[in-house]
């Protein structure tokens, strides 16, 4: 009996002991609480009470407000600490959209840790604030995006042209004011959202020339191909440069060889066009230096693909850090969401709802985005550990004697049982886009095209017995018994033996490619005599009868 | 307690049980104030911190042929938006009495839950509700309004972009 | 208003009508509570049989009943467990929503905003994990002091629904939260549900007779996991399953009383004759004021028949400090795990994406590793065995020996040593051997799937285990030693496998020594 009162006793106190701190730990020890007591209003304290921005078009109810005060709705008065402050101005008002629509984390959180999303088994943690314009992705798709060089070079024309003494330009420029006789035009930085008068240069060009004096004064006229990059740069203004250059970036890697985004581009890797939402729950962060963050994880991960991910095909990419830095930002800016329609942004729609592509259609972005990665920048071609070498297609040697239906069908169709596949498909590129990539190819090589022949596709008669003597002891060794392929490209695909004409190898095989193994048999060499034509053409009749291997 | 009447002790009723138990007291005592301070905890659960409804403050944009005391009602929310020659301004169309959405007509709103009647102004003129349709405090930029329905302003307050 | 004529009735009339308000709240009082402060044997009994929560108590308790080593409170804790699962639970059902999503998201406001949210669902889940080792420990004290012999078979077999229905409760809350872990675990076990049909398609039955499909079907409403899954789930956990085990409670409460009390030795009146205290009172010493013809008709025994009333006191306050503490205590245990560790809420349900490993709450987990041998043995056969096997014990245990007493019986506690060091035995060398060399299927792949149903762990051990137990009995002639010996091995088989199931299997249901080293993939 009185074992059972001192247990009744013992137990209901500390009961109620771990009630006492359960309270104050709720509702005197949080974190958010702390914080809000020490913002002031403009009419005194702020009260202290949990916070939220509810959106429920976008499914969000961001509690994030809670600490960082100042950003909720009719909060705009609270100072104190710099948590406190508000969100510097943006078109997307916080109080309306909410915060991690842009920013990812978790919005239903009230914690730290757990709001920016640092915690386990939340897969959306907040992204690095020096790559928030990743979270742009979340609705936005930026278009018309050229390769790296062609951006680089519309910006610079754009600054050659003074633009930015009347403009404003994601932050730059804009400075000539009407209060120093000058004058401001509009801010440009979303010009490729909110489009842009076509017309802009006539009425420019119209206004100086009937200005007397003042600013309109100074504008001189512009090239036609200043006008196109003009007009590239302003197309791609969406108030989120980083973001665009870092999609430039993408476009000139060859990324689009093997990965597809938004379902167009190779096979070979898997498809990223959800990869921002990769869940750091799921990666290993073994191989990865650094805190555990995504950020981390992409960087090496395009630095050491094989060494982050076992087993990853994917070779490492030969680009400096910021352009490293740049990649990551536009992976963790994959992370399209489903969207109301009221929300959806007019280039989503365009690329959504009208089919537009997702990059700039030109030969040099299409080349970059889609063949750079195997076949090199400048089509230097590339040789990585463990694979069979990628051809050089900037070699003079081959764009000399190689006329455009070679490259054409050769794009189109790829070679199959090899890693070149063919890009006329619904996933791949589109025929007049083909026609873009196949006269950039040419334009490495200076853009000659070769002579004219007047011969038909097949023409050698030659002796192919013969032929296969020669080859045996002369090609065998890198092309492969039977022209299957080896250290040199396989010889009996079917798609080569069909859009090479009898000429395109002939001359081939007579004047070889210079910086590559591939020998002009013409000329002789230490360690054989050279080939005769009668030789040369014997070789290809040879190689015409070769039965035609996918591998 | 003084009604229980005091039975004869007997073998069946032998000695009480010792009045001032006070471990058994303390016991008791202590548990009843564990519970009630659980129970006031539970208690406070069901009332919400935070509600789910989206913010008072909303945008919309007045078509430019809104004649002057004609009503637009912007989809989704009980305001009434006017615009005339002294500016803009906006009027809650829930009914004072309880609660109901009035309906705009020639002369002013009209409540069809309880009959409340309101003049064009808000002012009541006829039925149970106590009090005029509050105006909310708008303001505007080219031809979008804001509206806050969180904000009453004092009737007649117009504003001119 | 017209002026009274003021007469002396008038005015003791209203004076009346002054004093009964006053006196309004003192009067509620005794109404309610009629016999005033329980201070005497008397006025106590009739507080405990005039009140309608406390009248399920006998009037007075027996002093055994009350020994901390008679029942260690282990009953009264699952009820303590069940109550504050009862009432946190109403109060998650004022946030939580049940459908897809808008569940998970309700669960992360219960833990972020909701004032004493978080608390109470860690109170919810605890008192969850409380109240089945409760259910457990509570049966495995019934058997081991023989309680369920004669008159007490029936009420074991409610404790056998008791145990099932909680279990059930456990399982079915699991999917409400409607993350990673709750999908793939309840996946897993509505494809157990659906595992006959490892049998009927060995037999090529399953077109015509297809049990299984039939369960998952139920289970799930749908051929997926999904809303109407969830709204099951619901539904079962909040109104079904309580009610069942409202039901079962009140029958298995009552029973107590009229299988007259608690079991005790039969020498318990002696046993504590050697330390009789003051504190008990002679009762029933004269004729009793009142007739008990009721007890003409009640067959069976009540508290008293047959014993000395001089061993029991009164149950106020006596049995009622005991109950109160064993609830705070049971608070207490739930509170404290509460504040130490929140309950797991992992990512968003997503069929896409499996959880690996997808673990089902702990104590499924020993039938999660027989299920990864044979889905159908593993989480059908073997616990339809098993819970078979616990319902027949007191119809085939008739002997005497031993009631009330802790390993009471032929064999005893020498017995229970032994079959606690073969029943742990069996199962981890069984289950090293299958870890190290495999199972039929890795040697014979193209084996028909009716021997591996067959012939698996699962089945050796139940097997194993069934001839230990027969060994027993033939060796104490007495079936209570099989019993013994029987229900020993489950229990520790349990255990091992629920051990190995929580800490030693990794993704793919691999042997792990340990979560740290789990691949990352």
């Amino acid at each position: 009996m009185k074992k059972n009162k001192c247990l009744l006793l013992l137990s209901s106190a500390a009961v109620l002991l771990l009630l006492v701190w359960a309270a104050v730990e709720e509702n005197f020890l949080k974190e958010w609480r702390r914080i809000q007591a020490e913002g002031r209003g403009e009419e005194g304290p702020v009260a202290v009470q949990l916070r939220q921005v509810v959106n429920p078009h976008l499914g969000k109810a961001d509690r994030c407000v809670s600490c960082h005060v100042s950003m909720g709705p009719g909060e705009q008065g609270v100072a104190g600490a710099k948590i406190l402050v508000p969100h510097r101005a943006v078109v997307h008002d916080p109080a309306e959209y909410g915060c991690t629509v842009c920013h990812g984390g978790q919005g239903q959180a009230t914690e730290k840790a757990d709001a920016h999303g640092d915690v386990p088994f939340w897969p959306e943690p907040m992204l690095p604030k020096e790559m928030s314009e990743a979270g742009c992705g979340t609705c936005h798709v930026p278009l018309d995006v050229p390769g790296q060089a062609q951006l680089q070079a519309a910006a610079r024309a754009f600054e050659r042209l003074d633009c930015y003494a009347c403009h404003r330009v994601d932050g730059k420029g804009g400075t000539v004011r009407p209060d120093q006789g000058g004058m401001e035009g509009p801010d440009l930085s979303r010009a490729g959202l909110a489009g842009f008068d076509r017309d802009w240069y006539a009425k420019h060009l119209g206004k100086a020339n009937s200005a007397a004096t003042g600013p309109w004064k100074t504008f001189r006229p512009v090239s036609e191909s200043d006008l196109a990059q003009v007009a590239l740069f302003l197309r791609t203004r969406m108030a989120a440069p980083r973001l665009v250059a870092a999609k430039s970036t993408f476009l000139s890697a060859g990324c689009l060889g093997c990965h597809k985004v938004s379902g167009v581009g190779g096979d070979d890797g898997p498809e990223l066009t959800l990869a921002g939402f990769k869940d750091p729950g799921q990666v290993s962060f073994e191989q990865v230096p650094g805190p555990r963050r995504m950020k981390n994880w992409m960087a090496e991960h395009f630095r050491a693909p094989a060494s982050v991910v076992v087993g990853s095909q994917m070779p490492p990419a030969p680009l400096a850090e910021n352009e490293i830095e740049q990649l990551t930002l536009y992976t963790l800016s994959l992370r399209r969401k489903e969207l109301r329609d009221i929300y959806l942004p007019k280039d989503r729609i365009r690329a959504v709802k009208f089919g537009e592509r997702e990059f700039a259609s030109d030969g040099a972005t299409l080349y970059g985005a889609f063949c750079a990665g195997c076949h090199g920048q400048d089509g230097q071609g590339r040789r990585l550990p463990g694979l069979v070498s990628f051809p050089s297609l900037a070699n003079p040697d081959f764009l000399a004697i190689a006329p455009d239906s070679l490259l054409t069908r050769t794009v189109e169709q790829g070679r199959p049982g090899r890693r070149m596949p063919g890009w006329l498909k619904a996933d791949g590129l589109r025929p007049e886009e083909i026609q873009a990539v196949v006269a950039h190819v040419r334009s490495l090589g200076g853009g000659t095209l070769p002579p004219s022949d007047p011969r038909p596709a097949r023409w050698v008669a030659g002796d192919a017995a013969l032929g296969r003597r020669i080859f045996e002891s002369a090609c065998a060794g890198c092309h492969g018994p039977q022209g299957k392929g080896g250290e040199g490209p396989a010889l009996n695909n079917q798609v080569l033996q069909e859009s090479a004409t009898d000429s395109f190898l002939v001359e081939t095989i007579s004047r070889g490619r210079r910086g590559t193994a591939m020998a002009g048999f013409e000329e002789p060499s230490p360690v054989r005599p050279a080939l005769s034509r009668a030789d040369i053409e014997s070789v290809v009749a040879y190689l015409r009868s070769l039965p035609g291997g996918k591998s | 307690m003084t009604t229980t009447p005091k039975t004869p002790r007997s073998r069946l009723d032998p000695d009480p049980v010792p009045r001032r138990d006070w471990l058994g007291l303390a016991s008791l005592w202590t548990t009843g104030a564990a519970l009630l301070f659980g129970l006031a905890g539970m208690l406070k659960l069901p009332k919400a911190a935070v509600l789910a409804s989206p913010s008072k403050k909303f945008r919309v944009a007045l078509p430019e042929t809104l004649p002057a005391g004609e009503p637009f009602l912007p989809p989704g929310r009980a305001v009434a938006i006017f615009k005339d020659a002294e500016g803009a301004y906006a009027i809650s169309t829930i009914c004072t009495h309880l609660g109901c959405v009035v309906k705009p007509h020639a002369e002013g709103f009209e409540c069809p839950c309880h009959g409340s009647r309101f003049a064009a102004s808000g002012e009541v003129a006829k039925g149970p509700a106590p009090r005029p349709l509050p105006w909310l405090k708008v303001s505007l930029s080219g031809g979008v309004v804001t509206v806050d329905e969180g904000t009453e302003v004092p009737h007649g307050t117009k504003v001119a972009s | 208003m017209t002026p009274v004529a003021s007469g002396p009735e008038k005015k003791d009339a209203l004076q009346e009508f002054k004093n009964s308000l006053k006196a309004a709240p003192r009067h509620v009082l005794e109404t309610a509570f009629r016999t005033g402060p329980p201070t005497t044997d008397r006025t106590r009994s009739t507080f405990v049989f005039g009140n309608v929560f406390l009248h399920l108590h006998a009037v007075r308790t027996h002093l055994w009943s009350l020994r901390w080593s008679a029942t260690m409170g282990l009953g009264i804790m699952s009820v303590s467990a069940f109550l504050i699962a009862l009432v946190t639970g109403v109060m998650l059902m004022f946030y939580y929503k049940p459908f897809p999503d808008a569940a998970y998201l309700s669960m992360k406001d219960i833990h972020f905003v909701v004032p004493t949210g978080r608390l109470i669902r860690n109170l919810h889940r605890w008192s969850a994990n409380v109240m089945v080792i409760a259910v457990i420990l509570h049966m495995a004290r019934t058997f081991y002091t023989a309680a369920y012999r004669r008159p007490r078979e029936y009420n074991w077999l409610i404790g056998i629904g008791l145990l099932v229905v909680t279990l059930g409760l456990s399982f079915t809350g699991y999917l409400l939260p409607w993350d990673q872990l709750a999908y793939w675990a309840i996946t897993i076990g509505a494809n157990i549900a659906q595992s006959p049909r490892e049998v009927t398609d060995a037999l090529n039955l399953t077109e015509h007779f297809d049990p299984g499909g039939l369960q998952r079907l139920l289970l799930l409403g749908s051929d997926q996991v999904g809303e109407e899954a969830l709204i099951r789930f619901y539904l079962l956990h909040v109104m079904i399953l309580p009610l069942a085990i409202a039901a079962l409670m009140a029958v298995h409460f009552w029973r107590i009383r009229k299988d007259g009390g608690l079991v005790r030795p039969a020498d318990a009146d002696e046993q504590l004759a050697r330390q009789r205290r003051d504190e008990t009172y002679p009762v029933f010493t004269e004729a009793p004021v009142k007739t008990y013809h009721l007890a003409a008709i009640v067959r069976g025994r009540t508290a008293n028949v047959g014993r000395g009333p001089e061993n029991t006191v009164p149950s106020m306050p006596h049995l009622f400090y005991a109950e109160l503490g064993v609830l705070m205590v049971t608070l207490l245990v739930c509170l404290a795990l509460s504040l130490l560790s929140d309950a797991p809420l992992k990512e968003l349900a997503n069929p896409n994406v499996p959880e690996n490993p997808a673990k089902a709450p702990w104590y499924f987990l020993g039938l999660q590793e027989m299920v990864s041998f044979s889905a159908f043995i593993g989480g059908i056969g073997v616990p339809v065995i098993v819970l078979l096997g616990l319902a027949l014990i007191p119809y085939l245990d008739r002997e005497t020996e031993g009631t009330g007493k802790w390993f009471g019986g032929p064999g005893g506690w020498p017995l229970v040593r032994l079959s606690l060091a073969f029943g742990l035995a069996a199962p981890i060398l069984l289950e090293a051997f299958a870890i190290r060399f495999g199972w039929l299927r890795e040697w014979f792949p193209h084996i028909p799937q009716l021997i591996v149903t067959a012939i698996n762990p699962a089945t050796i051990l139940t097997a194993v285990y069934a001839l230990y137990s027969l060994w027993s009995i033939r060796r104490y002639q007495s079936v209570r030693a099989g019993a013994l010996a029987l229900f020993t091995c489950f229990l520790c088989g349990f255990v091992v496998l629920t051990v190995i199931g929580t800490y030693f299997r990794g993704p793919n249901w691999e042997f792990y020594w340990s979560p740290a080293d789990w691949p990352k993939h």
